[in-house]
């Protein structure tokens, strides 16, 4: 149970940061970065895409699938294992990816994104949720 | 209220709200026992039937919060909602909890509530007054 709260409390910080950095991409505004100036680099490089989608679409649908997987897991809505294999399957991938991107703002694109960062640093959180987690 | 200590209290609020709605989702029976027997008694439905459907509203709170979307909207419900809350629960041992929750709706939607809003209150209020 304690497991899903911080699963679903970390999707909820998820969500609302990719809302906020879509609704900044939409309205063609600089987001606020509180730590460092480089953020716009990073948003507006040729990696902000995976395939035609951005990033913070993926990111704001990935959060959004883990907060009802946690939902339906405190609930106990069948079939749980099911729901368990789909959300280790998915940090596991969003956890990779967030590697793979952390790497390229340090070595290719040479510039550090607070929101990127923040939101990796919630995957990873997930992901060790789930490796100290006994229940999942 | 400062851009930053607003959202903040937005998306604390919001995951508050979802994760309440979620837990009575789980055991409405058990959140039902919270009523008091007066407050029970008016209830048109069964007591578990009336606690899916607290149970919904408090998503709905929690997702117009955390999609940054009618936060005044919201929060405004959710000041409602508590105030109800209050009345029906009687004072226990949670009740500190939900005036802390009420008092950060009440901020959130002080702060959010849209200017032509306000006015048409003020409005009213003036031409009651004179």
């Amino acid at each position: 149970m304690t497991s899903f709260a911080l699963l679903f409390t970390l999707s909820s910080i998820g969500i609302s940061e990719t809302v906020y950095l879509i609704q900044k991409r939409i309205a063609s505004e600089k987001p606020v970065c509180p730590i460092g100036d480089n953020c716009e680099i990073v948003l507006e490089s040729k990696y902000n895409k995976i395939f035609i989608i951005p990033n913070d679409v993926l990111g704001l649908l990935t959060y959004i699938v883990i907060s009802f997987i946690a939902a339906f897991l405190v609930i106990e809505i069948e079939p749980i294992f099911l729901w368990i294999f789909i959300i280790k399957i998915l940090i596991g991938i969003a956890s990779v990816i967030s590697l793979f991107f952390t790497y390229l703002q340090w070595r290719v694109i040479r510039a550090w994104c607070f929101w990127c960062l923040m939101s990796a640093f919630t995957i990873w959180l997930m992901a060790i949720t789930i490796l100290m987690s006994g229940t999942i | 209220m400062k851009k930053t200590s607003f959202h903040i209290l937005r998306v604390g609020l919001a995951i508050t709200f979802l994760w309440i709605g979620v837990l009575i989702f789980k055991q409405p029976e058990a959140w039902g026992g919270y009523l008091m027997p007066w407050a029970a008694g008016l209830l048109p439905v069964p007591i578990e039937q009336a606690m899916m459907g607290t149970a919904v509203l408090d998503v709905i709170i929690g997702a117009l919060l955390l999609y940054d979307f009618f936060v005044w909207f919201a929060a405004l419900v959710g000041v409602i909602h508590l105030i109800i809350v209050l009345a029906v629960s009687g004072i226990t041992d949670i009740t500190v909890r939900d005036i802390g929750i009420l008092a950060a709706a009440i901020a959130l939607m002080a702060d959010s509530l849209p200017e032509n809003f306000i006015n048409k209150i003020r409005h009213k209020i003036f031409r009651r007054s004179s």
